[in-house]
C-alpha cells in the first residue's frame, strides 16, 4: 500500500511542477506551489502510517505552518503587483530583469 | 479491500482535480478545484490513521488557505482584460508534461523496484493529537520555536509589503 501512496505523490508532484512551469496566471502559480507541497505531505504521512513513526507527522505540520506563513505573503503580493500592473501576467512583473 | 477501493477513488479524484486547477483558464475555477483535491488528500491522511493531521489539512489548507485565496481573487475583481491570454496554454502544457513524463517515470519505477514496505503495526494512539504533540514539545521543540519565528516574519512582511509606500 505504501508504494501506491508513493505513487500517487509522485504523480501529484508532477502535475504541480507542470502547472510551474507552463503557466503565467501568478494565482495558479501559488496554487501549483501549495499542490507540490501537498504531495511531499502525502509522502511523509504515508512513510510515518508504514514506519508507524510519528517524527513524519511533526514533519508535514511544519510543512503546513510554513505554507501558511506563505500564504501571507503570497496574498499580500498579489495585492500589490495588481495595484502597479492591473495584472497577472507573471511575464509582466519584470522590472528587476533590467531595462528590456 | 475496502481501504483499496476508498484509495483508488480518492487518488482518482485528487489527480483528476488537480488537473483542472492547472489548466483551467479563470483562477476561480481552478481554486474551486483546488479546494477538491486538498479535501481527498485530507481524506487519504484520515486512511492512513494520521487524524490530527487530517483536521489540521481540513481546517487549516481547505479552510484558512483557500478561504484566503477566494477572498483574495474576489477582492481584485479580476476580469478578463487582467488575465494573460496565454494562447498556447493547452501547447505549453503538453510540451512541459513531455518534458517531466521521463522524470515521474523513473521515479515511478524506482518506487516499484524498491523493497520499502515494512508493515509494521500501530498503536491505538497512533497519528492522535497526543502522540503527534508528544513528539512536538519533546523531540521538535527547536523547529517548533524556529516556525514560531518564521510565521511572525511573515506577518510582519505582509503588512510592510502592502502598506502604501508614499
Amino acid at each position: 500500500m505504501l508504494k501506491a501512496y508513493m505513487i500517487l505523490s509522485i504523480l501529484l508532484f508532477s502535475i504541480g511542477i507542470v502547472g510551474l512551469i507552463s503557466r503565467r496566471n501568478i494565482i495558479v502559480i501559488y496554487m501549483s506551489i501549495e499542490l507540490l507541497l501537498n504531495a511531499v505531505n502525502l509522502s511523509l504521512i504515508a512513510i510515518s502510517a508504514d514506519l508507524a513513526e510519528s517524527s513524519a507527522q511533526v514533519m508535514s505540520l511544519i510543512i503546513i505552518a510554513i505554507a501558511a506563513s506563505e500564504a501571507a505573503l503570497f496574498m499580500s503580493l498579489f495585492v500589490v503587483l495588481f495595484r502597479n500592473r492591473a495584472s497577472l501576467d507573471a511575464n509582466l512583473f519584470n522590472i528587476l530583469g533590467g531595462k528590456k | 479491500m475496502q481501504n483499496e477501493i476508498l484509495f483508488t477513488v480518492l487518488a482518482l479524484i485528487a489527480i483528476v482535480s488537480s488537473i483542472v486547477m492547472i489548466s483551467a483558464h479563470r483562477p476561480i475555477d481552478s481554486a474551486l478545484s483546488f479546494i477538491v483535491t486538498l479535501i481527498s488528500i485530507a481524506a487519504l491522511f484520515g486512511l492512513l490513521n494520521a487524524s490530527f493531521l487530517f483536521v489540521v489539512q481540513i481546517i487549516i489548507y481547505a479552510g484558512a488557505i483557500l478561504s484566503l485565496i477566494l477572498f483574495i481573487i474576489m477582492f481584485l475583481n479580476i476580469k478578463d482584460e487582467n488575465l494573460p491570454d496565454e494562447k498556447y496554454k493547452n501547447r505549453w502544457l503538453l510540451a512541459t508534461s513531455v518534458i517531466v513524463a521521463p522524470f515521474s517515470a523513473i521515479l515511478i519505477d524506482l518506487i516499484l523496484r524498491s523493497d520499502i514496505a515494512t508493515n509494521s503495526v500501530p498503536s491505538e494512539s497512533f497519528g492522535g493529537i497526543k502522540d503527534v504533540g508528544l513528539m512536538l514539545f519533546s523531540k521538535w521543540i527547536l523547529p517548533f520555536e524556529l516556525v514560531s519565528i518564521l510565521l511572525l516574519v511573515a506577518l510582519v512582511g505582509a503588512v510592510t509589503l502592502s502598506k502604501r509606500s508614499e
